[in-house]
């Protein structure tokens, strides 16, 4: 059963605020395979970052986390503590994050940031954990990192601190990167050294990665496999392919709609989807989209649909998709 | 309509004094955020402005507006040299030229509602001479960029950050302005909401013959909305050219790596698309590379870029590139 590398089954995550209980996400079912590079897309808010930290167990205290099922590697995961969690995260699961700023200790250098999981995880020592860093920084195309194992956080550029920290992620060879939105506090041209740099990780190290970004730009030249998330639920999946030339929700063709395409003329008008994204703290009972959409129908509001094959591996949550519903469709 | 230069920017320079790292000799070095930039923009047209973060496009935008004092060269409005004028005299001015802010949370007074928020400016520039008169008119602004009426007496952490974003726009409206300086409108919305506050900025210009300056990073808003766009690299443009002219038949090195960085969202053109990957970062604007700024990263440098700055020249049809090696 257990071929996938990682298995999530209906993941529920809510957190506990002032004012009143926000569910961030509702039911959502995944899985990666060995050597996979798969993108989440969705808005902020959509829950694409909330279910990944949910599923390392990286929340805070006032997070509810429920799920039929977290499997990684044959391990379930809601079972770990946290000290066993620890032994994983960094050693058998890597993470990258959106500010490199942020998720380096300006207090450390580069170099004891680096060396610190080789000893903790690899239990090698610290001669042999230097030259590993050095290596690392060259893999990530770092030049002189002799020099950069000395230096802090502030003194590397934006586009250096995140291969500093992709170095760090990749350094125990994890069998899982999850990246989440590493590229967009980065200028294009740097995006686009970082996106290559992944690629070719990726190849290298046969890594498998989730992508978790809100631009479909990046999405659409590495995943092969892509999952559309809204209102805390997978609306979308399938391959790229799939997703980018044969939607099948409203809410996926609204998203491609509403960037301007290549090769059209410039004054085309855009279609933007109307309205904004449901309030998770009262969120609808049907489907969270449903408010915003041109073909809503009466059940849209009451009931959310389930995801159904439409191809193969291609799978979507939309009413329009059952038999019954063009007679169900209120004008 | 008659094509008339409505802004027309002239060697503009804006160097911001940098204390040094000597402790003991507290030197001033000049930041050169903007060096020596010309362009113009014709009244109801959309002028875009891309670079990365710190080429001093935002710069661009805020000296124009006078919110910065300029180093040199000329800001010439509407036949006028706005350059040296005084606060009183710019004071007219100033109601034709507004500003849209990137991040509609920290540009709004979280502690005014709506209503203050977009009645002010009409109150100070006396377009409105009683409170009812104010508020009719707050109501008609929220109406043409699609909010309610009732929204009026509601504070911004009220809103979604699109909803926030038409705020800004209703304030910028309200002065019956001419020239709107765009910094960045959308690029801390989603993607959903983008095409929203787009599509009114493009509706506006239509009805209201706006002429826009359009500063962003994202370069398929920038086709979408632009006439006519320039390339920032490390305050210097290095290329100028028609909206169509500039996609298809770039000659400058930089536009053209910048062209090939962004993100396509179509898999299968994005696989046949040849990136080329430009190295490095950008250098410091303290601390700039002689001759032409972007030599650093250029495939093609050769001697003479390390020399001499390239000049801007015209290669025909308005088409204005600096690089002595271009494409």
């Amino acid at each position: 059963m257990s071929e996938h590398l990682l298995e999530v089954q209906n993941l529920r995550t809510s957190f506990v605020t002032g004012g009143g209980i926000v569910q961030a996400v509702r039911g959502v079912s995944m899985y990666v395979d060995r050597g996979e590079f798969i993108g989440i897309i969705g808005e902020s808010g959509c829950g694409k970052s909330v279910s990944m930290l949910s599923v390392l167990r990286l929340l805070d205290d006032n997070a509810a986390v429920k799920a039929d099922r977290i499997e990684f590697d044959g391990i379930d995961l809601q079972k770990q503590t946290r000290k066993s969690m620890r032994k994983i995260l960094g050693r058998q699961i890597g993470m990258i994050f959106q500010d490199p700023m942020t998720s380096l200790n300006p207090l450390y250098t580069i170099g004891n940031q680096l060396t610190e999981p080789l000893c903790y995880h690899l239990k090698i020592s610290k001669a042999d954990a230097r030259k590993e860093a050095l290596n690392m920084l060259e893999t990530v195309g770092i030049n002189e990192p002799e020099k950069r194992l000395k230096q802090y956080p502030h003194e590397l550029s934006g586009g250096m601190r995140q291969r500093a920290m992709i170095a760090i992620a990749m350094s125990c060879r994890p069998k899982l990167l999850i990246a989440d939105e590493p590229t967009t506090a980065l200028d294009v041209t740097i995006q686009a050294q970082i996106m290559e740099l992944m690629a070719e990780l990726k190849t290298k190290f046969t890594t498998s990665t989730i992508l978790i970004t809100h631009d479909l730009g990046v999405i659409a030249s590495v995943c092969s496999r892509i999952m559309v998330m809204y209102g805390g639920k997978i609306m979308e999946q399938g391959t790229a392919g799939d997703i980018f030339y044969r939607p099948r929700h409203p809410y996926t063709e609204g998203l491609l709609r509403s960037v301007p395409g290549d090769g059209s003329g410039p004054k085309e008008k855009l279609i933007p989807i109307p309205g904004s994204p449901p309030d998770l703290m009262n969120p609808p009972a049907g489907c969270p989209f449903a408010a915003r959409c041109k073909k809503a129908m009466k059940i849209c509001g009451l009931a959310m649909p389930g995801l159904v094959d439409v191809a193969e591996g291609h799978k979507c949550a939309c009413w329009l998709l059952y038999s019954r519903a063009s007679g169900n469709r209120e004008v | 309509m008659q094509d008339r230069v409505l802004l027309d920017v002239q060697h503009l320079k804006m160097y911001f004094p940098i204390s040094g790292n000597g402790l003991l000799h507290r030197k001033t070095v000049p930041l050169k955020a903007v060096d020596d930039v010309s362009f113009s923009i014709i009244e109801g047209h959309t002028f875009g402005l891309v670079g990365e973060s710190g080429c001093g496009k935002t710069t661009v935008g805020r000296t124009i507006l006078k919110l910065y004092e300029a180093t040199g060269g000329k800001i010439v409005y509407d036949g006028r040299d706005i350059t040296a004028m005084t606060e009183k005299e710019y004071f007219p001015i100033r109601r034709e030229m507004q500003m849209i802010f990137q991040d509609p949370m920290t540009s709004l007074d979280p502690r005014q509602t709506v209503n203050e928020i977009i009645g002010r400016p009409l109150m100070l520039q006396k377009l409105v001479s009683s409170k009812k008169e104010r508020d009719e008119r707050v109501q008609e602004l929220l109406h043409m960029v699609g909010l309610k009426k009732d929204h009026a007496n509601r504070y911004p952490h009220e809103f979604s950050g699109g909803q926030r974003q038409r705020i800004g726009i209703a304030r910028a409206l309200g002065l019956n302005p001419r020239f709107i300086v765009c910094d960045e409108p959308i690029s801390a919305l989603d993607v959903s909401i983008q095409a929203q506050v787009i599509n009114i900025l493009g509706d506006l210009q239509e009805k209201m013959g706006l002429t826009y300056l359009f500063i962003s990073h994202d370069l398929s808003m920038i086709r979408h909305i632009s006439h006519r766009v320039g390339v920032m690299y490390l305050g210097h443009i290095v290329e100028v050219a028609d909206v169509e002219e500039l996609y298809t038949s770039m000659r400058h090195p930089y536009t053209q790596s910048l062209m090939s960085a962004a993100p396509i969202a179509d898999p299968e053109i994005a696989a046949a698309s040849k990136r080329i990957i430009l190295e490095g970062a950008v250098p410091s604007p303290l601390n700039p590379p002689s001759g032409c700024p972007f030599r650093t990263r250029c495939r093609f440098a050769t001697d003479t870029c390390a020399d001499r700055m390239p000049e801007l020249k015209d290669v025909g049809g308005g088409h204005l590139v600096a690089c002595h090696n271009m494409l």
